[in-house]
């Protein structure tokens, strides 16, 4: 388990430094628009270019321009956005726990339903349940998440008018109890959670049929159901507990999947998560915001493989001495 | 006598097909047997007979409505039980230990924890209860706590098949099912498994049921053995009985492909292969593979009877003695040129048997009169008196064509392959022979068989070579077409008369093999007449020795070999070749 945390030290220094020297390897350099003669935002005065360049730092050698980089971004400070003119640091912190809760409730609930589903349909293997699940899963998860989301949007929130219909939150709203704000908080949610639900559900489900199956066949299964075990204890105790090991490190590998795909429906749904954020600042080429999204984004993913692993650890005796 | 244990009736596993349009696939198909408290009985059979899926059957573990017929367990019918009156009954009456114990455990779980659950499910016991029992079952199969606290993959092989009946015993069952305990594992381990089966069944009086191809191992456990074929069984019988002396042509075949210390000859499979559960063959299922099948066992299905004390499913009473010679005499008389004329008797009053598919030894110096009694048996010479039963048919000794046609079913490979054939034949000619003298088939077919018979003892089918003559030859190649000579006519019993002794020890290798699988892959009888012990002793099922014209002991090989009774065994065995290395007397072994 110590080489895995080294492992995730070592990708997470590797995710920094790439992030580092991506800009730097395209050619021309931040302030090129302001010292192109023929760029209308072209700089006349070469003081002010210098200072400039000096106040982004760019003046200094490239060596010392990294370890600038990685103590600021240790510190938090991951630089300011040039649209906005704030700290990345801050609009993260702003935005970051809006996108989590999001692709959390929706990971938790996509993992639920697959495993408990995939579980279902392996034991049932060839019913009409079965075969039910796995077109709806197939159909779920290869229908694109705006199309799903438009059409949630148009039934439940225009037509119904159950849901609302955008936003994380009621505007201005002032809540009088803990209650109420979870109830709107979670009113706003619903759709957008449903949506990636939806997008995320079928490859679980698939999965967890699958190594399921896998795990009915073998021989400790049948000697599970000669020893006169119930039904009950076979399933969950048995089969889903050994099912549950590679559905593991899929999740670890889906976080990211799950990631983007919540920064899509957030734009769909005007969600006041990252989303948005990145979408206006690709817009705008607002290159730091997008290279704190990416570092963030990566170690949120490298530490959900850290947590797979750990888990794995965790869920298989065999796993712990070859970790 | 009270009612048995175990009582299976007409049990039947019939799985339905993987697509529509085919046919089901039978593969247990009406086995009765029963089984008494703290009796053992055995399951023996090829891979595929349907053993597993007997046993399993007995747990139903199948599929509902796979299984039809009756298993009764102490008066109680097991048969159509749904999956909540089977629960009580799995472990707690009948427990199994699967054949693989090394995937037989669930990974993730420690022993302790796996061995104690049937005892927390159906006994209610404590955690702390049912490791308590836990340690006391691993401590009687010989090992201690730390494997309780083990995981699966942290144990060897052998450690967990003994867990595995650690864990089979945890709710004292009264019937015990192991199938292959002993497969896959080291001799050593082997007989630890062994050793710790009967200790358990003889402390506990628990009524075992061992499922096995391992024919020393079931010797060993089970008082009874019950051969399994295709779904169905062949011969029951108490094991000694049936493993000494096998009655069933499929458990004669059983044997003699299992080797064992005290096999001498080469093992032989049975020839052919198990049928397909999904197209099995008419009569009886045995008849594709079995030398003695008449038309009845393609038509008929045999049901499993009492024939001269044994249970067997055969139409013909079990193994037949294809040839049985009793009382044979034959006296020669010198001319008298020399002297007065001598009788002398070559051959005293011999009575032997050949069995479907054996190989007999026939060994005895020069002059013992070997020759003598493979040339009366193939009917070259008349005998003064005595009988000759052949395929159930007596021969006349007089050699009338009244019996031409039975004699085409021996055939004799001679001594000298250069003194038997004519030097002005070709090798087709001299291969044709035996059919232009029984007149069978018109030309065309008969060069075709011709082809057939070298093709089969691995010669050239050329034309040119057709056309040899006996002295473009080699010894080898000679006595290989002489084999040939003999094979045309497809014979159910050859006699050969040292059909290598005057090969040179590759080229006797080569055709003493060739023999054999021809042997094997055909179903003939085979009497072989040697001097050389070392030779027959890796080819035959059985050895008589025969001196001054009788026969002073017989007996299977392993036996003649291993317990000569006769003095004069015991000095053939002791002349038989051996390295026995040439030493100086300073001490030193180099010349």
């Amino acid at each position: 388990m110590k080489r895995r945390a080294l492992g995730f030290l070592i990708s997470l220094w590797a995710v920094l430094t790439l992030n580092f020297l991506l800009p730097r390897l395209l050619p021309g350099d931040p302030l090129a628009a302001l010292l192109d003669p023929s760029s209308s935002a072209y700089v006349f005065n070469s003081a002010t270019r210098a200072s400039l360049a000096e106040y982004y730092g760019l003046d200094r050698p490239l060596v010392q321009q990294y370890a600038d980089y990685l103590a600021g971004t240790l510190r938090g400070d991951l630089g300011q956005s040039i649209r906005l003119n704030r700290p990345v640091g801050e609009l993260l912190r702003a935005h970051l726990p809006w996108t989590l809760l999001l692709t959390l409730t929706a990971l938790s609930a996509a993992s639920l339903l697959g495993v408990l589903g995939g579980a279902e349909a392996a034991w049932r293997r060839g019913s009409a349940t079965d075969k039910a699940l796995v077109v709806s899963s197939v159909i779920a998860s290869n229908a694109p998440v705006f199309f799903t989301g438009m059409i949630l949007l148009i039934v439940f929130g225009a037509r119904l008018d159950w849901l609302p219909l955008a936003g994380g939150r009621t505007a201005f709203a002032r809540y009088g109890t803990p209650w109420e704000a979870a109830r709107d908080y979670a009113a706003h949610l619903a759709l957008p959670a449903v949506t990636l639900t939806l997008a995320l559900v079928g490859s679980k489900f698939l999965l967890v049929r699958n190594s399921m199956i896998g795990v009915l066949g073998e021989d400790y299964m049948l000697v599970a159901r000669a020893k006169g075990l119930s039904t009950g204890r076979l399933k969950r105790h048995h089969a889903l507990r050994n099912a549950l090991i590679p559905f593991v490190h899929h999740l670890a590998a889906h976080a990211g999947f799950a990631l983007t795909g919540a920064l899509f429906i957030e734009t769909l749904f005007n969600y006041p998560g990252m989303g948005r954020l990145v979408f206006e600042s690709v817009v705008a080429r607002d290159y730091p915001v997008i290279q704190g999204v990416f570092v963030v984004v990566s170690a949120l993913v490298l530490g959900a493989n850290l947590l797979a692993d750990w888990l794995s650890y965790r869920l298989d005796p065999r796993r712990r001495e070859a970790l | 006598m009270s009612a048995p244990l175990l009582n299976v009736h007409d049990l039947r596993v019939i799985f339905a097909p993987a697509a529509p349009g085919q046919p089901p696939a039978r593969v247990v198909d009406g086995v009765s047997f029963a089984l008494d408290a703290g009796d053992s009985l055995a399951i023996v059979g090829e891979t595929g007979s349907g053993k597993t899926t007997l046993a399993r059957a007995l747990l139903g573990l199948h599929p509902a409505g796979s299984v039809s017929g009756s298993v009764q367990l102490g008066g109680q019918e097991l048969v159509g039980l749904d999956e909540g009156r089977w629960r009580p009954l799995r472990w707690q009456r009948i427990a199994l230990a699967v054949q693989n114990a090394g995937t037989a455990f669930d990974p993730v779980y420690r022993m302790g924890e796996q061995i104690g659950e049937p005892l927390r499910e159906h006994r209610g016991l404590s955690s702390a209860e049912a490791t308590a029992r836990a340690a006391a079952l691993v401590a009687q199969v010989g090992l201690t706590e730390r494997h309780l606290r083990a995981y699966p993959h942290q144990l060897s092989g052998g450690e967990k098949q003994r867990l595995m009946l650690a864990m089979a015993l945890s709710c004292d069952p009264e019937l015990l099912i192991v199938d292959e305990p002993t497969s896959g594992q080291d001799m050593l381990a082997r007989a630890q498994v062994i050793a710790l089966l009967r200790a358990i069944c003889a402390q506990r009086g628990t009524a075992l049921l061992l499922i096995s191809h391992d024919l020393a191992a079931v010797s060993q456990l089970a008082g009874q053995v019950a051969v399994l074929y295709a779904g169905k069984l062949a011969e029951v019988g108490a094991t000694r009985d049936v493993l000494s002396a096998p009655r069933h042509p499929y458990t004669w075949g059983l044997l003699s492909a299992y080797p064992d210390m005290s096999t001498a000859r080469d093992l032989s499979g049975i020839r052919g292969q198990m049928p397909d559960p999904t197209h099995p063959p008419t009569g009886c299922r045995f008849h594709p593979r079995c030398t003695q099948a008449v038309d009845e066992c393609r038509r008929v299905e045999p049901p499993l009877q009492l024939h001269n004390g044994r249970r067997l499913a055969c139409h013909l009473g079990g193994l037949r003695a294809l040839l049985r010679a009793e009382g044979l005499r034959k006296t020669f008389t010198t001319n008298g040129h020399l002297g007065p004329a001598q009788n002398v008797e070559a051959v005293r009053n011999v009575s032997l048997e050949v069995y479907e598919g054996e190989v007999v030894g026939l060994v005895g110096e020069t002059g013992s009169g070997k020759s003598t009694l493979g040339r009366l048996l193939v009917g070259l010479l008349d005998p003064e008196s005595g009988s000759i039963v052949f395929e159930g048919n007596p021969l006349a000794l007089n050699n009338g064509s009244a019996s031409r046609h039975l004699r085409r079913r021996i055939q004799l490979i001679p001594q000298d392959p250069f003194d038997s054939v004519s030097p002005y034949l070709t090798v087709c000619q001299i291969v044709r022979e035996p059919l232009d003298v029984q007149r069978a088939g018109t030309p065309a077919e008969r060069r075709e068989r011709v082809r057939e018979a070298l093709a089969a003892v691995g010669l050239p089918t050329l034309d040119a070579f057709l056309a040899r003559h006996p002295h473009e030859l080699s010894g080898g190649q000679l006595q290989r077409v002489v084999i040939a000579r003999a094979l045309v006519l497809e014979p159910k019993l050859i006699v050969a008369d040292e059909p290598v002794s005057m090969l040179d020890a590759s080229e006797q290798a080569k055709l003493i093999t060739l023999l054999e699988d021809i042997q094997n892959e055909r179903g003939m009888g085979l009497l072989l007449i040697s001097h050389d012990l070392a030779l027959v002793r890796k080819v035959a099922d059985r050895i008589l020795v025969m001196r001054d014209g009788q026969i002073i002991e017989g007996g299977p090989s392993s036996q003649v070999l291993a317990q000569p009774q006769h003095e004069y065994t015991r000095a053939l065995l002791r002349a038989a070749p051996s390295f026995d290395w040439y030493t100086t007397s300073s001490g030193g072994n180099r010349p």
